[in-house]
């Protein structure tokens, strides 16, 4: 059984009289470790699918079932809790809470699953170990207007990881990186979707990286379709 | 290592970006509680004088000169030194009437201060020793046998003068040197600034020619009323036969203080109503624009894994430290107010009984409750709107 299954799903947004599908009538399945790339045009919809598929955008029609459950048939909570335990999010945008270290922001996904800390300390050997692992070891206690755009962006990445999720939604990831440093993310993506076996999703408009994934999809006008 | 990130830290640490805008919520906040708690102080300071001389007196029914009313109640509630007479006739009169059980006379004397070599005017009081049960309960036992011609007891108030040397031991007043032979109990009435002596003395002092008073005369009558009598209706009863004379029953005594401080209360507690509106309402404005910049912020959590009740508590612990510290700072405020106008307020200045300690809590517990409710309620439509908010908003760019 596939791990995530998106059944007929369409997103419809009414923008003055007329109505577009952000997303049409999808429906793909992804197993569990497959690392999928999506690519394709500015508006064709890549963006809206992350969201459907993070339990941040409900469709307007169709469903979408995560390990064969309807996450939008769950109630507030329980959606939240998905999110919080299944799901690791990398935003286009910045997505850095200001008054927060790069260390506490790492680990705020930890504070709400498990209202406060975990109590072991685990968490916060996780969160300095993945800040290690984007190179910043040295930015602990840096708030995100002392981080250039590049550095907030790999914290935004080192977030994603911190509850050990199943799926990582990543849109357009590596967008303000240089070639160098985009390099050493797509290896240490790479490294965990071997090492930890979780399904990596993730927006790109860069054709080398998206040639370095298991499965390559494209969308256009809503519309996807495999390469 | 730094400190751990809780609910309760990152709520600090989000109230502590607009450093002037939570200061100025906290000090509206205290400001509220520091008028409530002053308000509340004063009202309860004048109920609880009021209380404790009624239930002290240890008569149902005062009988004084007609329109002296008030000057009793003055003497008793407030320490003001007043003398009033009327003829000793009254209280044969007084037995006439049914229903009264004991009757007791005092005679108010005023020392005059430019004749007794710089002691403060005090009120001489001059009771019956053979029927009195007013002074005599607060009496130590070993002067239960009763004062002597010459002696005297004084207030326990007065008897500090005397420790600070204001009043002479063997004080002279009229003229007659009294022998200061006791210190009258802790009454928290009137009675703790005067000076008792037996009103055997009062043929001597009316001799002496230095106070204003005819003999055969006498300032108040203190009743007690058989059981199963109303002292209401015996009170009436006494002014409708006796044209001399008003009465106070027990418990209408202060009810002319009360009655003219009742309007001072419904302007404090006005001006506190409508302070509590305005706080809130600036309390809901804060918080709307703190709502609305942080609108994106909650979205990030929210799609991050934040429940509702997590979005709710974060807002809930900024709103309660605002009005915890808030309400502290006020109810600091307020009792520093209190105690330092209550020395220019003449009517507090006066009063007899203090605040004690249930009350003090009281009042320091409703300003803390009222002060954080406020908060509450005005920050309650705003976080409930960030709440629900839907984390679709993180998706889109800058806001
Ligand atoms: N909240 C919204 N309201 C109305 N229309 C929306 C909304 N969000 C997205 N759209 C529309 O849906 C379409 C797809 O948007 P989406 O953000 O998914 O594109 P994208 O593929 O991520 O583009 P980009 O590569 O520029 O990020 C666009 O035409 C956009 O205008
Ligand atoms: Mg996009």
């Amino acid at each position: 059984m596939s791990l995530i299954e998106l059944r007929n799903v369409t997103k419809s947004y009414a923008i003055d009289n007329a109505v577009i599908d952000a997303v049409s009538n999808v429906s793909i399945e992804i197993a569990k470790g497959q690392f999928v790339s999506i690519v394709g045009h500015s508006g064709s919809g890549k963006t809206t699918l992350l969201s459907i598929l993070g339990g941040i955008v409900k469709p307007t029609s169709g469903g979408v079932l995560f390990d064969g459950q309807d996450i939008y048939a769950f109630t507030s909570d329980e959606l939240s809790e998905y999110r919080s335990k299944k799901i690791g999010f990398m935003f286009q945008f910045a997505s850095l809470l200001p008054v927060l270290t790069a260390k506490e922001n790492i680990m705020l996904p930890v504070l709400f699953r498990f209202n406060g800390s975990d109590g072991s300390g685990v968490s916060e050997e996780k969160a300095l170990e993945l800040l290690e692992m984007v190179g910043l070891g040295d930015k602990i206690n840096a708030y995100p207007s002392q981080l250039s755009g590049g550095q907030q962006r790999r914290i935004a990445i080192a977030r994603a990881f911190m509850n050990n999720p199943e799926v990582i939604l990543a849109d357009e990831p590596t967008g303000d990186l240089d070639e160098e440093t985009e390099a050493e993310m797509m290896n240490f993506f790479k490294r965990m979707n071997n090492e930890k076996n979780i399904t990596f999703i993730m927006v790109t408009h860069n054709t080398d990286l998206a040639m370095q994934t298991g499965r390559r999809l494209r969308m256009s006008n809503g519309v996807i379709s495999e390469l | 290592m730094t400190k751990e990130l809780t609910l309760f830290s990152f709520a600090l640490k989000n109230l502590s970006r607009k450093k002037l805008r939570t200061g100025i919520l906290i000090i509206a906040i205290s400001l509220l509680v520091c008028s409530l708690v002053f308000a509340m102080s004063f009202v309860k300071r004048v109920n609880a004088s009021i209380k404790l001389t009624s239930e002290r007196l240890g008569a149902d029914i005062l009988i004084v000169p007609a329109g002296s009313r008030g000057s009793a109640e003055n003497i008793l509630l407030e320490n003001q030194v007043k003398s009033f007479y009327m003829d000793m006739s009254v209280i044969d009169k007084l037995k006439t009437i049914e229903g009264i059980a004991a009757l007791t006379p005092q005679t108010y004397l005023i020392t005059m201060p430019s004749l007794c070599c710089g002691v403060p005017e005090a009120m001489v009081i001059a009771f019956n020793q053979d029927t009195d049960f007013i002074i005599t309960p607060w009496l130590d036992k070993k002067l239960k046998a009763g004062l002597k011609k010459g002696e005297a007891v004084v207030g326990s108030d007065s008897a500090l003068n005397l420790d600070l040397g204001l009043v002479d031991v063997d004080s002279v007043l009229f003229g007659s040197t009294f022998k200061i032979v006791g210190v009258l109990g802790k009454t928290g009435t009137g009675l703790d600034n005067a000076i008792f002596i037996s009103d055997d003395n009062m043929p001597h002092i009316i001799e002496s020619g230095r106070v204003n008073i005819k003999p055969g005369q006498i300032s108040i009558v203190f009743a007690k009323v058989k059981k199963g009598y109303d002292p209401y209706k015996i009170s009436r009863n006494i002014e409708d036969s006796i044209l001399e004379v008003d009465t106070v029953a027990r418990k209408d005594i202060g009810k002319s203080i009360v009655n003219a401080l009742s309007d001072i209360n419904k302007i404090f507690y006005i001006t506190v109503i409508l302070a509590s509106i305005l706080s809130i309402f600036l309390v809901w404005a804060i918080f709307s624009a703190i709502a609305n910049e942080r609108a994106r912020e909650v979205g990030i959590m929210r799609a991050i894994g934040a429940k509702e009740s997590h979005v709710l508590t974060l807002f809930f612990i900024e709103v309660v430290v605002v009005g915890a510290i808030g309400s502290l700072l006020g109810i600091i405020f307020g009792n520093a107010m209190y105690f330092t106008l209550s020395k220019s307020f003449s009517i507090i200045k006066h009063l007899s009984a203090e605040l004690n300690a249930v009350e003090r809590s009281i009042i320091t517990i409703s300003g803390f409750l009222i002060g954080t409710s406020v908060c509450i309620v005005g920050a309650l439509l705003p976080v409930q709107r960030l709440k629900k908010l839907e984390p679709l908003i993180v998706i889109k760019g800058e806001s």
